[in-house]
């Protein structure tokens, strides 16, 4: 085995033995004490929930993933124009600023229920908009950080290679923003599959993990509800990893010394 | 000297920040300087003694608050709408999302250059500079003297008739740095530029320059001019010579005279 | 650093210390006016879109029904609760986001605790941090909300002793969780902050590693333990409003929201006031860990603050 593998195993085995070590714990609490699946069904009866239907969890995690990627996507255009308008105009920046801030500390998502009145509460259009409401905000603080937050030596350089402000912003604050907005997404991409589903909570078509957990939760059919929250799991998953193979492979040199 | 035109004058120029405030700094106080065509300049003194205000007022990146300042003849916003003078600073500020020879091209880029000319164009310098082959990396896989090469290719890509250096060497090795300013010794031979180049060093000034402004603060001003009289063809000999020590102790007694005993002040600046 | 970048600024490292506090705080205040004129501008656009939609048609619904006027709103909050009582809608707003605000704040408060002890083990014990920050930086990108309406199932049947476990409990364990998370992370990465040089001082004068926690990584960690507040706060919060939803915990904002959600044929500006008394929280929780930011950062330099 080669010195590299044995290096990265390193850091494979200990979580793995935790996970292990972790479930077997649970499967031998639920067996042993006997505890009844509504207090804590055992990870084999949720694999079996899980595996059995899993036609069903797809089409679940495939309604409330779409949900969160039109969401996603709507939110995240905004931010980027939104941020792009803040960088240019001072008046839009000390507006929308302090607002991005103290609405970070506010549960967004009570604006479902009013979306839900104004739009028709049998589409998928509330969710979507309350998750590209809650997408846009970190994504603008980022994205306007990335744009802002440029070396002062850099600065300097283009303005002595005359460069008019236009380009200053296409060659260098852009470029500059590229990180600084897969950090947003990094945020941002697992934060809207989480208000996709909770925004299901308020009601609305029931073909959503939100709403399929809640209601086997109701049916006493908790294996089901736990399969249910698997699936939400893996789709937050699937968005993370996805931005990150994103970012490795659009921006090599984050992460890695920068050029002084 | 031969040129009809000085690569820069500075008449009586003044830079004060926070006029009027409560705290007012003057940065450069009636600075008188003429740098003559093809001849290299250095600008020494301790921190805060606006040498790199100077080098900015010249570059057009700050306004002089008094005074007259020409380069080539015209004011500094000319001479940097017309690129007129190139720019290295002491981070080499390369775009570490542009390659190597992309990075060089960016002046052209922005000059509207078009892709073949630019091209061949960041190769030759890169041939100069002796990175030809890195062409095609990302900043970040060279090392910090080879960032610093590349910068200085980049300034000299417009061919302007003078060069702005700030430190440029500042945050590198001693060894590198030795190496580096060999390199600038011949760039500068081979296409004769005029340099205004700032430095804390002593023996660095005097091994590069025709002359050495000595500089001192509180207010910012020009204490003393040293001519370093060590010819034209200058290499790693004669770093050991008799006439190099002679300009050193000159150039350090010019600080030490200015900034009043404070030797530790004038040491500083010797690495 | 260039010697043009210290003279440009020679007043604000003498004065950062001594008027740290006073200068935050004017800046917040005209922040909190800047936000004023944006809240203003939602205002009248929202006025003008209630106007637009009488002429052309929206994509949605424009009707006072939907969409009261901005005084609709503001009248609403002095309307009896239901008829005949003699609470106000504000005053039942006020006293339900509240009561979500205990359970936020109780639920952060353990949150935080548990982060912090998380984090102090993760930093002492390697295979601790290498077996379990996977996990806690995965649980940050996984929908953990969604488990509320299940915890909610458990908690209904638990006893421990003699307390009896009550969906309050569920609601303010909930918010926990969540506020647990990006704390343990950040103080993690803040107790790993100090360079190597420090470490090796403090080990140069023999520091017990109980000193080397307070007297070295506590205080470097502070930076970083910042905005994990803030982050943990915000999430405490949105932790609380769901649960009560999910659970169906009545007194508290979340259920409010749903209720008046309902009622909104009969008294359409209602779910509003139940809307801007959850938004009231947040900042209230908010405004709380800024001044407990102001406290910690009362010693730092500007340029290290978040």
């Amino acid at each position: 085995m080669s010195e590299a593998w044995a290096d990265r195993l390193k850091f494979v085995w200990p979580p793995v033995l935790i996970a292990l070590a972790f479930l077997g714990a649970w499967q031998l609490l639920v067996v042993a004490r006997d505890i009844q699946p509504f207090l804590l069904p055992a990870p084999s009866l949720i694999a079996q929930n899980f595996f059995g239907d899993i036609a069903l969890m797809w089409g679940t995690a495939y309604y409330t993933g779409t949900t969160a990627l039109l969401g996603l996507v709507f939110g995240t255009f905004a931010g980027i124009v939104m941020a792009l308008l803040a960088q240019r105009f001072g008046v839009v920046n000390n507006l929308v600023t302090p607002l991005a801030a103290g609405l970070a500390a506010v549960p967004i998502i009570a604006l479902t229920p009013i979306l839900n009145n104004m739009f028709s509460i049998t589409s998928r259009t509330p969710r979507v908009l309350v998750t590209a409401i809650i997408v846009f905000f970190p994504m603008f603080v980022n994205v306007t950080r990335g744009l802002i937050q440029v070396q002062p030596v850099q600065l300097e350089l283009m303005r002595s290679m005359n460069a008019q402000p236009r380009t200053v912003v296409r060659t260098l604050r852009v470029p500059n923003a590229i990180p600084f907005f897969f950090t947003g997404m990094k945020v941002a991409a697992p934060l809207a599959v989480i208000a996709a589903l909770v925004a299901e909570y308020f009601g609305g078509p029931q073909e959503g993990l939100g709403s399929r957990i809640a209601s086997s939760a109701a049916n006493t059919a908790y294996g089901r509800a736990w399969a249910y929250v698997v699936a939400a799991i893996i789709t937050g998953l699937v968005f993370y990893l996805i931005v990150v193979a994103v970012e490795r492979w659009t921006t090599p040199w984050t992460g890695r010394t920068r050029s002084a | 000297m031969s040129g009809h035109e000085h690569a820069v004058s500075a008449d009586g120029v003044w830079k004060i920040f926070n006029e009027g405030l409560p705290n007012e700094v003057t940065a450069l106080q009636d600075v008188h300087l003429t740098v003559d065509t093809g001849e290299f300049i250095s600008l020494i003194g301790p921190s805060g003694c606006g040498k790199s205000t100077l080098l900015r007022v010249i570059a057009d990146l700050t306004d002089a608050t008094r005074g007259e300042m020409k380069v080539a003849g015209v004011t500094p916003h000319e001479a940097r709408e017309k690129q007129l003078y190139g720019m290295a600073f002491q981070q080499a500020a390369l775009f570490d999302w542009r390659s190597v020879r992309r990075n060089v091209e960016l002046p052209l880029e922005l000059q509207g250059w078009d892709k073949d000319k630019r091209k061949s164009r960041a190769m030759e310098l890169l041939e100069m500079v002796q990175l030809a082959d890195f062409a095609e990396h990302r900043p970040w896989e060279l090392s910090g003297g080879m960032q610093q090469r590349v910068a200085i290719a980049r300034s000299l890509a417009v061919d302007p008739p003078l060069l702005l250096m700030d430190e440029p060497f500042g945050a590198l090795d001693e060894m590198t740095r030795e190496r580096m300013q060999n390199e600038l010794l011949r760039i500068r031979q081979e296409t004769g530029k005029s340099i205004v180049f700032v430095t804390h060093s002593i023996p660095e000034a005097v091994y590069l320059s025709d002359r050495v402004v000595v500089m001192s603060p509180r207010p910012g001003r020009i204490t003393d001019v040293v001519p370093i009289p060590l010819g034209t063809d200058r290499d790693e000999d004669t770093r050991e010579s008799d006439a190099f020590y002679e300009s050193v102790t000159a150039v350090r007694e010019a600080l030490r005279g200015h900034v009043g005993g404070a030797g530790m002040r004038a040491r500083v600046g010797e690495v | 650093m260039s010697d043009a970048a210290v003279i440009e600024r020679p007043a604000v490292s003498a004065g950062t210390r001594s008027n740290g506090v006073a200068r935050r705080l004017r800046n917040g205040g005209i922040s909190v006016l800047w936000a004023l004129a944006g809240i203003g501008l939602v205002v009248l656009m929202w006025e003008l879109v209630k106007w637009l939609g009488q002429y052309i048609p929206m994509p949605f619904n424009t009707s006072d029904m939907t969409m009261p006027h901005v005084w609709t709103m503001v009248a609403a909050m002095g309307e009896p609760e239901v008829r005949g009582s003699d609470t106000t809608v504000l005053e039942a707003v006020i006293s339900a986001a509240f009561r979500s605000m205990t359970l936020a704040v109780g639920g952060f408060i353990i949150g935080v605790s548990v982060g912090l002890l998380l984090a102090v083990i993760m930093q002492r014990f390697l295979f601790a941090e290498r077996g379990l920050l996977p996990f806690v930086i995965a649980s940050q990108t996984v929908p953990l909300i969604a488990l509320a309406p299940l915890i909610v199932g458990i908690g209904n049947r638990i006893e421990i002793g003699p307390v009896q476990w009550t969906t309050t409990y569920s609601v303010m364990f909930i918010a926990a969780y969540l506020a647990f998370f990006p704390l343990s992370v950040g103080a993690l990465r803040g107790l790993q902050a100090p360079s190597a040089t420090s470490l090796e001082l403090m080990r140069s004068y023999a520091a017990t590693p109980g000193q080397m926690l307070r007297k070295l990584r506590f205080p470097s960690s502070i930076p970083y333990l910042v905005p994990a507040l803030k982050v943990s706060a915000a999430a405490s919060v949105v932790g609380t409003v769901v649960a009560e939803i999910s659970t169906g915990v009545r007194g508290g904002i979340g259920r409010m929201l749903i209720e008046y959600a309902r009622q909104i044929t009969s008294q359409p500006a209602k779910v509003y006031v139940a809307v801007f008394g959850a938004i009231a929280l947040g900042l209230l929780v908010a405004a709380l860990v800024t001044a407990l930011d102001v406290y910690l950062t009362r010693n730092l330099p500007k340029e290290s603050k978040a």
